[in-house]
Parts: structure tokens; C-alpha cells; sequence
């Protein structure tokens, strides 16, 4: 997703509407939507008084404020406000749209950020370009490595060193607004096919590379990660062929979805819960013939400008106690098994969430080498410019 | 009707309001053809506002304007047989002088041939002896230069009527005589009427023969030049065009004698109809002479406080009392060396009786503004 | 010690240009030149800038020619849809209207200015979107219309957000128009539309070509109102350069991008500065 004019806004336009709606609906609190959108956080910030907070967490100075770089709608604001009450930090939140924009803001110098939340497949390019450092593990001892499924945070070391530990996990779908779309889906094939018949004009695709090439050369028989050039020529044509018919090439598609302005996207399984949640005819399918599955990470800058602050505040999200509210408000599965017996019935037989294994077998986490190549990105290029 | 040979232009009756301001009051005038009338006056006089309701820029609140025997109510400018040489020219800035001066001719339809706008527009250029500037841009003229395209750009349409909105308040004082003089010429030279808007009467009374004095949206006296000068119709015309001094009394039985508020008496002759009573005596400054003898009977006498030498004549202000301070001018050519008096002389004032003009009425009456 | 007066005019002078100086060289002049350096740099393996001197990627800009032909086609024909709108507005408000409204009314086109150009741009995906005009029309029997993420509405996006950066230049050249160059030509004969086409509108140029670049030249970077009002189908430059700094992460390529961006408004003024003298017939132009 490209929208640097909200680099540093607590949350999207989008997201500040779309917490307005939910507001006006009730199905969030007043201190939900103003935690959300950043309302709460000037709040927070503002009404900070020193001395404040036991320190619980760690040693050692923490200061007053420190920020963290994230993903959109992927927190429980109350996460925040209980950690300031508990250390006397404020955390500044930055939402971001794309990996690719997150390590292009640290590739051009200091961020200011003391975490940020990368992706699976982005954390071996941060630690070879020496953008985060190693984990002093022990200054997380939240953090029980008996606990977490390997199969989604092996990513998160690099030759032997632990650089990031888990947040949650994902997949990357499709939703269908069930109402207006009557063909029954269960490939990228189909998406791709009814993108251009039942749903023209409705359709969206994300503005990310990995995501919609990767979806596309799924629908064409290839792998998700391929970078081969014969095979992302084809991807290529599929995608422009589709081009005309799409509602919009845009990320930040619950909005659209849930105004109906658009009836069929590319989904994170998170926004897939949430618009399940709140409109029951949006359906989350995983592609039958492949796809993403992913893991988010938190890590901490080399330039982080308060370690100590990062670091209590990692410590604090490992707490399965803190951990589940996030996973209860974000819908994002959970890699520790301490937090899933934690979690509500309810969300852990949501197969949006928890799918089957089988429906996740055909999927593939990102490839490094995704990120990274000039010819993916190239494509992406001339895909929306054509 | 009557008016279409002999008049050119004519005013019935014509008042103009905006909203509860009367710029001009129940005026009529008649101009005949060929004539180069001026209308003069003090600002906010309502010559200007005569001079647009002429031109089309204004209609008239209630009242007909004629050109040419044709009713103009509700005429457009640009569908009258009129053109205007405008305050400050309002020449195009974006054309040069030649596209200036042929723009009036592009407008005409059927359009012209461009050889035939070409010559015409050269025709009038050189009338104004600015052959060969055609190509110049506005901005490369000077202020006399432009007075004078300004003045070809008005006459190349042939118009029936010329007017003229001070033309030549902008320019320095000696280009002022010279254009004056050039402005007669043309006139005579185009036979077309002329009408002059200006608030110098020296202007008025020197190009014109018909000048129209207006005050507060009326006409005051309309006359050739030394009629008006001669024989002003009242105070504020005696006033207003050229110098004159004001002596206030009353008027008595007879009148040969306006008797002073100090009780001296001034020996003048009043028209006939000027009833006894409270009057305004005007006195031109060069119908006074000083001499160097007592005051006889109707003179009065004074003191010389200030000398200004003029070159050809001598101004003198003289303490009269009674009075007030009194303007003499002195011609040189008519005194000798031992005629220059000094301040400080007490001499006395004489005048032809028949050269005082007497009006009925008091200062309060009598405004000059 | 005493200040010669030149020394004095001097010091006035830096102190009136100075902070403006300080702040265009740290803020303009600095990141410019940061630019042209990595325009003849290389994309490094992962990405970013490495240094070398070279012109490949200036040889390589018809990578983004869409880009360029998108946003060379939008920019001027949002300009003239402008143009067309303020330019009878303009008139309007400084000719026609009673002089005593003509401040209010001025103030009005300024009023939307007062709100962040995204909230303004958001309100219109809300109207436009299925919730909107839509719906409306839904109710009156009309099913299924989009007008969100469509050319037009990324038209109607663009005029609705420029048009009083169109308007108030365009009125300020007619408002200072002397009117007696008006009376001068109809009484020279001209019918009022003649008057308009000889006079009015050659001498309100300088303001309409000032609107005309300011648009213009605003619209060759705009990438917020394609992007929300048109679903980021269209890519204009802004979009190619949102993408090479922040997807792709090809600086280099982005860098010469940007530079050839600076050279083409660069350009725009120029044309358009010497489209308005020569109209106007002086070199006295009024950027406003």
C-alpha cells in the first residue's frame, strides 16, 4: 500500500472513518475509537505525569515516550494506555501500508522507532543490511520459545540469532460479499475470473507486490515467490488483462468492502475476521490452489532511540495476559500456545481465524528474495501504470 | 422635429439620481451642430455625469437626451454616433498606437477592408502629427503623445459629436496651451462638435464658444466666453470664472449706491430688476485702479499690505475697511516705474461703477464653493 | 560605533531576505541537490542509493513514460476544466456583483481552504461511494451506478480542490481591469462581446495563465486526489515516485524522476509567463 501522506497519522483517514462508523454503530467503545485513532494517544500523552507507573517490566530507565512503527487496526489501544500505566512510557503509534515502505523509511536513516512490526520474510534483508541487532533475550523473559509453534517463528533468526519474536500469524485470502456475488469460490483462479465477469467493476487487488503478483501466479499454476522471468510475464499479462475491470488497486480495502462500493477483495485473515465480525455476508475464503501464509514479528531498530523503553514494551506484548487482548482485537491467530488457552471459544473454533489444516497446506510464506527484486517491482509498476 | 438640423445634441429636462443623490437636476441644453461647447464647473458639479449620459454610459433618471434628433434613451455606447477622448486616455495597454487608433474601425460591420482601416487610421495619426509612431507600444509614448492618440482614436470613426473628459488635466502647463490651440484647429478643421468636460475656466474660455457653467447638478449660465466673463448671471458664475472680489451691503433705492455694513458707500450701477436690499457686489481685480488722491464720493480707500510681481501685470492686496482684503490687478504696460506703489501706501480705489455686477442676496446666500 | 548608511541598508536588507534565504537553501536548495546526486547514482541490491555517476537512469525514464504521458495528459486538461468553471465565477464576482457583497463572496470561495484537503477529498469518496449519490439514486430506481474510482470522479476531485486557486487569480486581474478601457471600446463601437474578447480577456490573462500554472504545475505533482477518488488505477507521477522511494525502493531511478519533474514546471512557468506577456504587453506580471 503507498499512502506516505499518513506515514506519521496515529491511523488512516480511512481507518478514522471506518472507527467513526463502528462508533456510531456501538460495536466499539468511546475509548476503543479514541485509542484507535490516535485521539486517545494525544490523550495518553498529554495527560502523562512523572513519576507515574511501578516499573514493572524492566530495569533501568525507560523515559517518557517512545514510538512504534505497525500495521493499521492491529492493536488493542488499551494495550498502550494499561503499558504507560504500568511504566510511564507514552507510545507514539505509526501505522504503515507495505513491508517495502516500512524498510525504505530505515533505509533512509533514523525513524525514531524503538519496535516495529516486520513480516516473516523481510527480517533476513534487515539483519544482512544491519538494520536491527540481535535480541537480548534476556531482558524478555516474558518470552518462552517452548511455548511458540517453530512453523511461524522460525523467520525470526537469522543463522542461529533471534532478531525478531512473534506477534501473530496470518493468511492472505479473498473476501466475497456473499449478498452480491452468487458464483461459488475457492481458487485465485476464480478470483481472477469473477473479478472479471460477475464482479466488474468491483474487485480489488492490493497495492503490494508480494500479495497480487504472488496471487496471480498462484491463479496460473506457479508458485507464490516466483521471480522467474517467464512466469511473472505471464502473471503480468493476467494482471493487466484484469486491470480494467478492477474497482480499485488499494490495500486499505474495508472501507469499500463495507460500504459495498466494492464486492470482492484481497484479504489479510484480520480483516477478514473483523468485516466477518461486523458483516456476517462477508466471507473469507483461502485460494484452494495456493497463496501466503505469514508471520509478523516484532524487532527492534539498531537506531532505536530508547532500547529500554522497546525492549519493556516487547517484554510486555510477550505476556500472555497482554497478548490476548491484542489477538482478541486485532482477530490475527496467536504462534503461543499460552495465549491460545487463554483465548475465548469463540475465537479459537473461528475458522477464519484458526482455519483447518488442510485449507493452510497449499500456502507459502513470502520469500526474501520477494522483497528485494528489481523485476517484481518493476512489474508492479507497470501494472498500475498500464 | 425641429431640433434634428440645427441641433446636435439636446438635453430635455433631464435629471439623473443615484439612489438619494442628485448628481444632475432638471437640466436642458441645446448644442448647435458644429459647435465647441465646454461645460464647466466645480467637482461633483454633474458635468461629468452631462458628459457620460452623452457618450451612453449613463441613462438618464428621467429626462430625454437627443443626438442628432434621434432619441438616445436606452441607447448603448457602442451604438451612438459619439466618441470620447477619456480622463487620463484609457488607451489600450495591450495594442500599439496604430491598433489602438484602428480599433473603432474594426468594429464597423460590414468590416472594412484591413487597406482601407490602414489608410484611416494613418489619416487620423497624421492629423494628430503622429505619422510614422503606428508600431510604438502605449507605454513608449509620452503623456502628450498619448493625449494626442487618444485623440485620433476618437475622431477615426467620423463621430457627430467629440467629447472630451479633461483632456488635458494631465499634462504639464506649456503642452496644455499648445494642445488647447491644436484641440481649436482640429475642431475647426473636422467641423464636428465638440464638448468639453473641464473645471479650469481659463480652458473653457479659451478653446470654446459656448461655455456651460454648472453647480450642484444645474446649469448656472450658459454664454460665449466674454459674456459669461463679462456679464456673469451671478455670484458664483462672477466667482467661479476668473478672479473676483466680494463686497457685501445693502443695496439702496435707486440703485447707484450699496451701502456698506461700516457705513460706507460704493457707487455702482445695478441692472435693472435688482430689488433694494441685502446684495453681493462682484468686482473683477483688473476693473480696479490705485491712484494717489483722496477717495471721492462711492470709492473707498485702503491700505496696500502685499505686492506680487507677475511679469506683465502686478497683483495688490489692499486692506480696505469695511471690506476685508481686496485683489487689484495693474497692467504695466499702462504704468510707469513711479506707478509701482509700495506696500504700506494708502491709496485710493477706483472703479468704472458700470464695472461692479450687484446680485441680490448675502454671503450665506451665495455659495462659491 | 556609528553604521554607515550603506552598511545599515545592507544589514536591513539580510535581516528582510535572510530567514527566507536560510529556510529555502536548507529546505529547497540542500534536498535538490541531494536529488541530482542520487540521480546518477545506482539502485543498491536491496534497494536505496548506492553512489556512482552515471545517466542510466535518466536513459531509463521511458520506464515511466505512462506515468509522464498520465500526468502531461491530466494536469492541463485539469487546468482548462478549471479554467472553464472560475473563469465566468471570476468574472462574476469582480465585475457583475454589487461591490458591497463582493468581499463575502470573495471570502466564500476561499471558506473550503479552511478544512484539510483530505477530509474535503474523503467527504466526496462518501458521496461518491455506494452510500452516497448512489444510494440516492437507488431510491429513485437507478441500480448499480458507480461513480467512485471512475476518471470523472477523479475529475470532478481535482476542479473541486483547484478551483479557487483558479479563481482568485483570474479575479484579481479582472477586478484591477480599469473600466473605462471597457467604456473606451464600446464607445469605439464594440458590442459587449466584442469588448470582452479585445479587452477584457487578453488584459485578465496574466491572471488566467497564473492560475493556469498554479494548477498546472500543482496537478504534475498531485497523487492524493487519482489515488482516493480514482482507486490508484491511474498512475501519475506522483504515484511513480510514491512507488520508487517507498515500494520499490529504486532511489536513483525516483531521484531522476524528480528532477525531470522540476525541469518540466520549470518549463510550464516559463511558457505560460511569456503566453501572459505577450498578451498583456509588459513584462509586469503578477504571480499573485
Amino acid at each position: 500500500m503507498t499512502k506516505p501522506y499518513r506515514d506519521n497519522l496515529p491511523i488512516s483517514a480511512d481507518g478514522f472513518m471506518d472507527q467513526f462508523m463502528r462508533l456510531k454503530r456501538g460495536s466499539v467503545s468511546r475509548r476503543h475509537f479514541l485509542g484507535v485513532t490516535g485521539l486517545g494517544l494525544a490523550t495518553a500523552v498529554f495527560g502523562r505525569f512523572p513519576g507515574a507507573g511501578q516499573r514493572a517490566y524492566a530495569a533501568g530507565d525507560l523515559g517518557t515516550q517512545m514510538s512504534i512503527a505497525t500495521w493499521p487496526n492491529y492493536h488493542d489501544p488499551a494495550t498502550f494506555e494499561n503499558f504507560k500505566a504500568a511504566t510511564g512510557v507514552a507510545v507514539e503509534v505509526n501505522v504503515f501500508g507495505s513491508n517495502e515502505e516500512m524498510l525504505a523509511k530505515m533505509q533512509a536513516g533514523a525513524t525514531g522507532w524503538s519496535l516495529f512490526v516486520p513480516t516473516n520474510y523481510t527480517i533476513s534483508t534487515y539483519s544482512q543490511l544491519g538494520l536491527i541487532d540481535e535480541l537480548d533475550l534476556s531482558q524478555v523473559p516474558n518470552f518462552d520459545p517452548a511455548t511458540q509453534s517453530a512453523r511461524f517463528t522460525s523467520e525470526g533468526k537469522v543463522d542461529g540469532k533471534t532478531y525478531a519474536l512473534p506477534k501473530n500469524w496470518g493468511t492472505t485470502g479473498f473476501c466475497v460479499n456473499t449478498a452480491k456475488l452468487k458464483t461459488p469460490m475457492q481458487s485465485w483462479k476464480d478470483f481472477f475470473e469473477v473479478a472479471q465477469t460477475e464482479a466488474d467493476g468491483r474487485a480489488m487487488v492490493h497495492d503490494y507486490q508480494l500479495t497480487t503478483i504472488g496471487s496471480a501466479l498462484v491463479s496460473l499454476g506457479f508458485s507464490f515467490n516466483s521471480i522467474k522471468p517467464e512466469e511473472l510475464a505471464k502473471a503480468e499479462e493476467l494482471l493487466i488483462k484484469v486491470k480494467p475491470h478492477l474497482f480499485a488497486i488499494n490495500s486499505d480495502y474495508q472501507p469499500s468492502m463495507r460500504s459495498t462500493d466494492a464486492w470482492l477483495t484481497m484479504c489479510w485473515t484480520n480483516d477478514g475476521a473483523q468485516l466477518n465480525r461486523d458483516m456476517p455476508e462477508l466471507a473469507y475464503i483461502l485460494g484452494k490452489d495456493g497463496g501466503e501464509i505469514w508471520t509478523d514479528f516484532y524487532a527492534i531498530p539498531k537506531s532505536a532511540p530508547n532500547k529500554p523503553a522497546g525492549y519493556a514494551l516487547l517484554n510486555y506484548l510477550m505476556d500472555p495476559q497482554n497478548a490476548v487482548k491484542e489477538h482478541i482485537a486485532n482477530g490475527a491467530p496467536t504462534t503461543d500456545s499460552r495465549v491460545i488457552a487463554l483465548l475465548p471459544a469463540e475465537i479459537t473454533s473461528n475458522k477464519i481465524v484458526y482455519p483447518d489444516e488442510a485449507s493452510l497446506t497449499p500456502l507459502e510464506f513470502g520469500a526474501a528474495v520477494t522483497l528485494t527484486d528489481p523485476g517484481r517491482a518493476e512489474l508492479m509498476a507497470r501494472f498500475k501504470s498500464a | 422635429m425641429t431640433s434634428a438640423s440645427t441641433h446636435n445634441i439636446e438635453f430635455r429636462s433631464v435629471s439623473k439620481t443615484y439612489g438619494s443623490v442628485t448628481a444632475v437636476s432638471d437640466i436642458s441644453i441645446n448644442v448647435p451642430k458644429g459647435a465647441f461647447m465646454a461645460l464647466l464647473g466645480p467637482s461633483g458639479c454633474g458635468k461629468t455625469t452631462c458628459l457620460r449620459m452623452i457618450g451612453g454610459f449613463e441613462q438618464p433618471t428621467s429626462g430625454d437626451v437627443l443626438i442628432d434628433g434621434r432619441m438616445m434613451n436606452g441607447v448603448p455606447a457602442y451604438r451612438r454616433p459619439v466618441n470620447m477622448v477619456f480622463q487620463q486616455y484609457a488607451l489600450f495597454p495591450h495594442f500599439n498606437v496604430e491598433e489602438n487608433v484602428s480599433y473603432g474601425l474594426q468594429q464597423i460591420r460590414p468590416k472594412l477592408a484591413n487597406a482601407e482601416i490602414a489608410r484611416r487610421a494613418g489619416e487620423a495619426l497624421e492629423m494628430v502629427r503622429l505619422g510614422g509612431f503606428g508600431k510604438r507600444r502605449i507605454h513608449e509614448m509620452s503623456g502628450g503623445q498619448q493625449q494626442r492618440v487618444a485623440l485620433a482614436r476618437a475622431i477615426v470613426n467620423r463621430p457627430s459629436v467629440l467629447l472630451l473628459d479633461e483632456p488635458l488635466a494631465a499634462l504639464d502647463k506649456k503642452l496644455r496651451s499648445a494642445m488647447q490651440f491644436e484641440l481649436q484647429t482640429l475642431q475647426r478643421e473636422l467641423g464636428i462638435t465638440f464638448v468639453l468636460v473641464t473645471h479650469d475656466q481659463e480652458e473653457a474660455l479659451s478653446m470654446s464658444d459656448f461655455v456651460c457653467v454648472m453647480n450642484a447638478g444645474t446649469i448656472r449660465q450658459i454664454g460665449r466666453p466674454e459674456e459669461i466673463y463679462d456679464h456673469p448671471g451671478e455670484f458664483f458664475v462672477a466667482d467661479f470664472v476668473g478672479k473676483t472680489n466680494r463686497i457685501e451691503g445693502t443695496l439702496e433705492p435707486g440703485g447707484k449706491v450699496v451701502r456698506m455694513a461700516d457705513g460706507g458707500a460704493l457707487a455702482i450701477v445695478a441692472r435693472p430688476g435688482v430689488e433694494p436690499g441685502p446684495v453681493v457686489v462682484a468686482l473683477r481685480p483688473e476693473a480696479i485702479r490705485l491712484e494717489h488722491r483722496p477717495a471721492r464720493m462711492g470709492e473707498i480707500t485702503g491700505v496696500i499690505t502685499h505686492r506680487v510681481f507677475l511679469g506683465s501685470t502686478a497683483e495688490y492686496s489692499v486692506a480696505a475697511p469695511g471690506i476685508g482684503d481686496v485683489l487689484v490687478t495693474a497692467d504695466h504696460k499702462t504704468m510707469t516705474e513711479s506707478d509701482l506703489i509700495e506696500p504700506g501706501a494708502t491709496v485710493t480705489l477706483a472703479f468704472d461703477p458700470a464695472a461692479a455686477h450687484v446680485f441680490r442676496g448675502t454671503a450665506n446666500q451665495v455659495t462659491t464653493r | 560605533m556609528e553604521l554607515t548608511p550603506k552598511a545599515k541598508k545592507t544589514m536591513v536588507t539580510a535581516a528582510l531576505i535572510g530567514p527566507a534565504a536560510i529556510w529555502l537553501f536548507v529546505f529547497m536548495v540542500l534536498p535538490f541537490f541531494a536529488i541530482l546526486v542520487f540521480s546518477v547514482g545506482e539502485r543498491a541490491p536491496a534497494g536505496g542509493y548506492q553512489p556512482a555517476f552515471t545517466f542510466d537512469q535518466f536513459a531509463n525514464l521511458g520506464a515511466r513514460a505512462a506515468a509522464f504521458v498520465n500526468t502531461l495528459t491530466l494536469a492541463p486538461i485539469g487546468a482548462i476544466a478549471c479554467l472553464l468553471i472560475a473563469y465566468p465565477l471570476a468574472y462574476y464576482l469582480a465585475v457583475k456583483v454589487d461591490p458591497r457583497r463582493r468581499l463575502l463572496l470573495v471570502s466564500l470561495v476561499v471558506v473550503p481552504f479552511w478544512t484539510s484537503m483530505l477530509v474535503r477529498t474523503y467527504s466526496w469518496m462518501y458521496l461518491l461511494g455506494a452510500r452516497g449519490i448512489p444510494h440516492v439514486l437507488e431510491l429513485i430506481g437507478i441500480e448499480n451506478v458507480r461513480l467512485i474510482n471512475t476518471p470523472g470522479a477523479v475529475l470532478l476531485g481535482i476542479v473541486y480542490g483547484y478551483l479557487p486557486l483558479m479563481i482568485l487569480p483570474i479575479f484579481v486581474s479582472l477586478e484591477k481591469l480599469d473600466r473605462r478601457l471597457l467604456e473606451a471600446s464600446a464607445d469605439l463601437g464594440a458590442k459587449p462581446i466584442s469588448t470582452f474578447f479585445n479587452i477584457t480577456l487578453p488584459l485578465s490573462l496574466p491572471g488566467v495563465m497564473t492560475g493556469v500554472a498554479l494548477v498546472t504545475i500543482l496537478l504534475l505533482g498531485e497523487y492524493l486526489i487519482p489515488q482516493l477518488l480514482g482507486g490508484g488505477k491511474v498512475f501519475f507521477i506522483g504515484n511513480a515516485l510514491v512507488d520508487l522511494f517507498l515500494q520499490s525502493r529504486n532511489w536513483p531511478l525516483g531521484s531522476a524522476i524528480a528532477v525531470t519533474l522540476v525541469i518540466v514546471v520549470v518549463a510550464v512557468l516559463l511558457i505560460s509567463m511569456r503566453i501572459a506577456w505577450r498578451f498583456a504587453g509588459t513584462r509586469q506580471i503578477d504571480l499573485v
